[in-house]
């Protein structure tokens, strides 16, 4: 056997959201890559609700999507129903969300991994790291196989030490008929990476034809989708396609998307938007509140069998009648699992309570009276590693070339996973090529708010991003992410070089008229002031009218908003000054003069990269930022002489 | 190493007196207190004032003095210290010094250990700024205000202020991170009230600024009047100083001389101006006009009038003055015959007769002066909440955004803007008490919203 085999560039541990995207962005690189995964059946599974997308959720999606990232697409060409959220406000804080068709979602993504070059996946728990001199070097497996790789990604979602909750009783798993990697904590702790606890929850899911869908209130899809993925850009790129029946393949790239054959159904592919699937909302009833009080003691959470930190926005359903007990009802959303399934997940019903105080709970909701579930529903504790033990790059502090991203990070959600998975993989392939990583800034994108958050901040809850975690979130509009990320998208092609360019000019585009406009006058000012006044498009010239959709868009957004976002653009020029001034990674917080240990101690203990990134220390005040600037500073003034 | 070192200086102003204090704050405290006070750690309980003789570190007593000891954590900076409170003599005060730096402390750089409590968390921002009002306070009034400051009433005032910030950001943040929770309906009317009532709050807590300047800088008293009306000879008197020049020539005070004195517990600060009169004489005018600007900026002008001149005419750019600002007339050298006209001119004007030469009057004209600072509107109530120079600003900073946020909320502009107005004026407050974190605007929305789809 070639050695080959066992040698790769990039291994990426686990095929969760995470691990697809590190494995895809490291393989698109050039990396030899090796994603390994415990079951190859259960790729990019949503283990929780069968959505993507949402506030804060999409916009970080699209700019995976920006990135090279795969997510948007497979969320375009699996997804049963788009909703745009918040249709009514500012074009910032719209968002895309597609309920997606759980299985053709993993089976589009693994076949996508199956496709590409460079890429390995392979079926086989990882038990262990291998390390030498302070780097990982590899990894072991439970087939007792060595793999050896210059980097190590490690995306192992829940799965670390975990233990199921249903009321009182336990089993071992990450997911419910999953195994639990109950040994790779073990190297972790070997190393000097500090481990801690989280919880997590998902509710029953429910058989459709028990449901009596005719009390409840349907939630249709957009008439008019939204997608995630850029497609002004990257038209006439070849996509992933799997041709079926003698229809012709349509002009649109939208027609030609993957899909699953079915029996008595045509058999096409569906177009993104097409043959949506609704929703329903239900509410619970009177009952349920009392059932839900009566066996609080019951609940794993209640009775004190969990000691993970569960997050406060995602309560469970006693949660929600303990602190909101003057609530008489709540919200719940019946969303359907797939397109070839009648599995139907009950979103806003997540709980640790016993099997049959779950199943008369779920009788005491309109609508639900005869419902029969499929699975219970299940909370889960499994291990994370602190992510302020990380560099912005997501590179281990401790270890060299071995990242984390996803889960392990102590986030929740697929999307959030997914933007760090990305990253990491572009990141280990840098760290490869002695190149400096790409950090996206806060000030860029939701993924850099993220990424700095956690390397930051830390969590002691699953973190989810929201759109107010970002200070400049007027700048993040969805559809600008293309064009916020370019400088990192020209340093990193992942994308092709085609698209690349598209986006350049789109970016000239966009800059040649939001001058024109403020700059050529008509009647009662300029067309930019007039659009402010609030006239219509009609008036502007017709070769801005005659730009595609997304580009005209985006030049109106900048135009009407032109005050609030020249702010935002002023604010950061303010701070990129002093924020972005470096720290040595050698820098010696002790020998500060005046520096309280408190905050020295935190400093060594995150090691953060710019002055910015140690002001937003939790714990690290105003002072002394000041008090560093002036070290910082003598110090340059020292090295100069 | 910071945590390492321990800081020493006197904390009394050098010169004779009969005690005088050396600080020391930092780790060795402890040692300190037993090698150098030969204390038994029974006999010098913490918190307690204790008679002990200071050893140098020869062994040779250098001092009797009272020490006080605070263990770290519950001390001035939060890290142990000690107080020695010795004989006042500059030489005594310098020897514990320096035998103090030979114990391996280090002297203590000007407002270090103020810094010290406020790195350490034991004060904020706004608390460490009342540190050194405490020091600089001039009057009694100052003092207190000062030190309620230092009790924290401004810091309590702005977390007051800036919890209601949150909750209505986090009413807003709420419909925009969260749009399809069972929310009640959306709603704007109560963040459009809540805002409301905060801009008026903080409108009254900005206007407290101006106490603030009258305590520390004084309540500013201006005395106006013709030439040789004897105006300096006025404020010499009150004063009981011959600071100011005073000469039979009219117009010697060319500029203007101010002099800070206590009238009651008020430091007030007396300014002296040239006379105004008609003259074409350049320097003259460019004195009169001085003094109209001081006039201009009183809170309470003095008219002196020479009762043995003729009656004077109010000069024409006076009158604006004494419509806006509460006037006393002085009729001045009343030990002097009056002269015939003025009778006529004082019979309706109420008056209080001086005589700057003699000294007589004064007394009254005192207890006059006590009574407008006290019945006037220049003394803010016992338990008002004073603001500086620098809380103003960042207070008027929060106020604008706000007012931006009611009024793209009154447009029904989309909420993210009015939210983000919100955030910067959250920032704006956090320049006073320190750095507000997104995660208080998170707890606050979790806690008021059943969020959870």
């Amino acid at each position: 056997m070639s050695a080959n085999l066992y040698n790769y560039d990039v291994i990426v541990c686990g095929a969760g959201h995470a691990g697809c995207e590190a494995a895809l962005a490291a393989a698109r690189l050039g990396a030899r890559t090796l994603l390994l995964s415990g079951n190859i059946d259960t790729v990019a599974q949503m283990s929780c609700n069968p959505a993507i997308g949402g506030l804060a959720k999409g916009h970080m999606v699209r700019e995976i999507d920006a990135l090279g990232g795969e997510m948007g697409v497979n969320t375009d060409f699996t997804s049963i129903q788009f909703r745009l959220l918040n249709a009514s406000k500012g074009p910032a804080v719209q968002a895309p969300r597609a309920q997606c068709d759980k299985k053709a979602y993993q089976f589009r993504m693994k076949h996508t991994l199956e496709l590409t070059p460079n890429l390995d996946l392979f079926q086989s728990l990882v038990t262990g790291l291998i390390f030498k001199s302070g780097q990982v070097v590899g990894v072991k497996t439970q087939l007792n196989v060595d793999f050896m790789a210059k980097a190590v990604v490690v995306t192992t979602g829940t799965f670390l030490r975990a233990l199921m909750h249903v009321g009182k009783s336990k089993s071992e798993g990450g997911r419910m008929g999953d195994f639990s990697a109950k040994t790779l904590s073990s190297s972790f702790q070997e190393a000097g990476i500090e481990l801690e606890r989280l919880k997590t929850g998902t509710p029953c899911r429910l058989l459709g034809s028990s449901i009596d869908f005719s009390s409840m209130q349907e939630q249709p899809g957009d008439l008019e989708p939204v997608t995630f993925g850029f497609y002004d850009t990257r038209f006439g790129e070849p996509l992933f396609h799997v041709e079926h029946g003698q229809r012709k393949v349509n002009e649109s790239i939208l027609a030609r998307m993957f899909h699953v054959e079915q029996p008595n159904q045509t058999k096409q592919g569906w177009m993104p938007g097409k043959d949506q699937v609704s929703c329903w909302i239900t509410y619970t009833g009177p009952k349920t509140s009392e059932i839900v009080n009566a066996n609080l003691h019951q609940s794993a959470m209640y009775s004190g069998e969990i000691e993970g930190v569960g997050p406060r926005y995602c309560p469970s359903i006693e949660d929600k009648y303990v602190r909101f007990a003057e609530k008489e009802q709540h919200r719940l959303f019946l969303e359907p699992e797939g397109r070839n399934t009648d599995e139907w997940y009950v979103n806003g019903l997540s709980t640790s309570l016993p099997f049959d105080v779950q199943y008369e709970m779920l009788h005491s909701i309109p609508g639900l009276e005869q419902a029969h579930m499929l699975r219970p529903a299940y909370a889960v504790e499994y291990d994370y590693a602190q992510p302020t033990q990380l560099f912005a790059s997501l590179e281990s502090k401790k270890v060299e070339n071995l990242f984390f991203a996803g889960q392990i990070n102590g986030t929740s959600g697929y999307e959030e996973a997914a933007a760090q998975g990305l990253l990491a993989g572009i990141n280990a392939v840098a760290k490869l090529r002695g190149e400096e990583p790409v950090v996206i800034q806060r000030h860029e994108g939701y993924m850099g708010v993220l990424i700095d958050d956690l390397v930051t901040k830390g969590t002691t809850e699953p973190y989810r991003m929201f759109t107010s975690r970002a200070e400049h979130r007027l700048l993040f509009n969805h559809a600008s992410a293309e064009l916020r990320l370019l400088p990192h998208l020209q340093r990193f092609s992942l994308v092709d070089s085609q698209r690349l360019g598209r986006i350049e000019e789109k970016a000239r585009q966009v800059e040649h008229w939001r001058e024109k406009l403020e700059t050529t006058f008509t009647s009662g000012g300029s067309y930019a002031d007039n659009i402010r006044k609030g006239s219509s498009e009609a008036i502007l010239p017709e070769e801005m009218l005659a730009l595609n959709e997304s580009t005209r868009e985006e030049i109106l957004y900048r135009v009407r908003y032109k005050g609030y976002l020249e702010r935002e653009h002023r604010m950061i020029r303010r701070m990129e000054k002093t924020h972005q001034l470096k720290i040595p990674q050698d820098f010696d917080y002790q020998q500060v003069n005046g520096l309280r240990a408190e905050s020295a101690q935190k400093l060594m203990q995150i090691r953060p990269a710019t002055l910015g990134q140690a002001g937003r220390i939790s714990g690290v005040n105003p002072t002394d930022v000041s008090i560093l600037m002036i070290a910082l500073a003598a110090r340059n003034k020292a090295c100069r002489i | 190493m910071p945590e390492f070192e321990t800081i020493v200086a006197p904390a009394t102003a050098s010169g004779e007196s009969a005690l005088a204090i050396v600080r020391l704050s930092g780790p060795r405290c402890g040692d300190i207190r037993i090698s150098a006070l030969k204390s038994r750690e029974s006999s010098l309980k913490p918190r307690q004032a204790v008679l002990a003789r200071y050893h140098n570190i020869k062994g040779t007593v250098v001092d009797h003095l009272v020490a006080i000891y605070y263990p770290a954590g519950n001390s001035f900076t939060g890290e142990s210290m000690l107080e020695l409170m010795c004989h006042g003599n500059p030489l005594i005060c310098q020897l514990i010094i320096e035998d103090c730096i030979e114990r391996g402390c280090r002297l203590a750089e000007p407002g270090e250990f103020s810094r010290l409590a406020f790195t350490n968390g034991k004060m904020d921002l706004s608390q460490a700024e009342a540190v050194a009002d405490l020091i600089h306070a001039r009057s009694e009034k100052a003092i207190t205000a000062a030190r309620k400051q230092l009790e924290g009433s401004v810091g309590e005032k702005v977390k007051m202020l800036l919890s209601s910030i949150l909750h209505t950001t986090a009413h807003l943040e709420a419909y925009i991170d969260f749009p399809e929770e069972d929310l009640p309906p959306e709603d704007q009317q109560g963040p459009k009230h809540d805002l409301k009532e905060l801009i008026d709050e903080l409108n009254q807590l900005c206007a407290t600024q101006h106490y603030r300047s009258l305590l520390n800088e004084g309540i500013r008293m201006v005395i106006l009047g013709l030439p040789n009306a004897g105006k300096s000879s006025l404020l010499n008197a009150l004063t009981g100083e011959n600071r100011v020049i005073v000469s039979e020539t009219p117009g010697t005070t060319r500029d203007y001389i101010s002099e800070r004195m206590m009238i009651g517990p008020y430091l007030v600060n007396f300014v002296d101006t040239a006379g105004i009169h008609e003259t074409d004489s350049e320097i003259e005018q460019a004195g009169i006009a001085r003094s109209l600007e001081q006039a201009r900026k009183a809170d309470i002008c003095l008219w002196v009038v020479d009762a043995s001149a003729p009656s004077p005419a109010l000069p024409a750019a006076l009158d604006q003055v004494f419509e806006a600002t509460t006037t006393l007339v002085v009729e001045n050298k009343s030990d002097l015959p009056r002269h015939s006209e003025m009778d006529e001119f004082l019979e309706t004007l109420p008056h209080f007769q001086v005589s700057a030469l003699k000294g007589s009057g004064l007394q009254d004209l005192r207890g006059e002066l006590l009574k407008q600072i006290e019945s006037g509107v220049l003394i803010p109530d016992e338990d008002m909440v004073l603001v500086s120079a620098r809380h103003a600003e960042a207070l008027e900073t929060a106020k604008s955004h706000i007012q931006s946020s009611l009024d793209l909320l009154q447009r029904d502009e989309p909420a993210e803007l009015a939210a983000q107005e919100l955030h910067l004026a959250i920032e704006a407050m956090g320049r006073i008490i320190g750095k507000i974190d997104n995660e208080s605007m998170l707890d606050e929305l979790f806690q008021s919203f059943c969020i959870g789809k």
